[in-house]
């Protein structure tokens, strides 16, 4: 997994130096079967899809898939891994697609879709892909400092 | 139809506590697995002098705090319906009780009022705000149902809210046992297709 982080992690991009049109880095995740597992256990999540392959393969799934709440926290680190510690997430709005399964791997894209000089926001649109196809397509509203 | 619709803009299940206040363990935790070096949710001296003032949660991790984990269901407090003879189902049971017991979860909207500390103590309350009718889907025919998740700080304060849209569906071959408790995260289980 490389970060996406800005040579000085501890930097963060002010509202002015961030463009519409502007794309984000791409960050590859790879999906091992301990990352779905690890993410769905740190979310406190134990249904058992999200760990148990047997049972996953009992309930119609081939295998075991990322659960929600880890596909929003990937989601939010690709936009502050780029933006920065001090930028403010507003809004993460995703939609769901191809499952996560292991063995595969999600490639996140973002693009910066708007800005809002009066709010001190700008919105990045988020695709995240993986083997199957598009797994998460959403967009997140953050707050920039002026400076 | 009639009854579902009867439960929309009502609250479902009470008021959920968090088994947990929001501490630093646990966010360490998350971020290791999701790979996040976030200096404002670990490092202490940055996020004190940051705009955050002290360490912050990262805001994605929201639905983490009130998830009951390997904990049994707590009775939720303020449950509705007095009436003995009221039909208290929840939406959830009541799609159920018709055979549409298959759940996908198709979108997630979270808005974040204000970043959460080490120390908060976050309950959350569901309403339902809307029951679509019955659509035919790639995956069967179903109803999608949008919940109203308000989340609230000790002192009341609404820091958080997010909009769960998922399908309830009636599974084509009928013979797999339903995923459990849809209220604790959801699952992705199927491609959206809808």
């Amino acid at each position: 997994m490389s970060p996406v982080v800005s040579p000085d992690r501890h930097a963060t991009r002010s509202l002015p130096s961030v463009s519409v049109g502007e794309e984000l880095p791409p960050l590859e995740i790879p999906l091992s079967r301990t990352l779905i597992i690890s993410t769905a256990i740190a979310s406190r999540d134990y249904q058992d899809v999200h760990h148990d392959p047997d049972l996953a393969k009992m309930r119609g799934s081939p295998d075991i898939f990322m659960n929600i709440l880890s596909t929003n926290g990937f989601v939010g680190r690709y936009v502050t891994d780029w933006a920065g510690p001090e930028a403010i997430l507003r809004k993460v709005e995703i939609r769901l697609g191809a499952p996560n399964y292991p063995g595969d791997t999600m490639t996140l894209e973002g693009c910066v879709t708007a800005r809002d000089d009066e709010a001190r926001t700008i919105e990045v649109s988020v695709r995240g892909r993986n083997g199957l196809g598009d797994h998460v397509v959403g967009r997140v509203v953050l707050a920039l400092p002026e400076a | 139809m009639e009854l579902l619709e009867s439960r929309v803009g009502r609250p479902e299940g009470g008021t959920r506590s968090c088994p947990y206040p929001v501490n630093e363990a646990m966010i360490h935790h998350w971020c290791d697995a999701i790979g996040d070096r976030c200096a404002s949710y670990l490092e202490p001296d940055f996020a004190d002098a940051s705009v955050h003032g002290g360490i912050v949660a990262p805001p994605t991790m929201l639905q983490a705090w009130t998830m009951p984990g390997l904990r049994p269901e707590e009775p939720s407090t303020g449950s509705a319906g007095t009436d003995p003879d009221e039909d208290t189902r929840s939406v959830m049971q009541i799609l159920d009780d018709a055979g549409f017991t298959s759940v996908v979860a198709t979108n997630c909207e979270q808005e974040y009022f204000r970043y959460l500390r080490p120390g908060d103590r976050i309950t959350h309350t569901v309403e339902i705000e809307s029951v679509s009718g019955e659509k035919k889907t790639a995956l069967g025919t179903g109803h999608f149902v949008t919940q109203l998740y308000n989340y609230r700080d000790g002192n009341g304060e609404l820091v958080a809210q997010m909009r769960f849209r998922l399908l309830k569906f009636r599974p084509p071959a009928a013979d797999a046992p339903p995923p459990d408790g849809m209220d604790r995260g959801g699952t992705e289980q199927e491609r959206d297709r809808a």
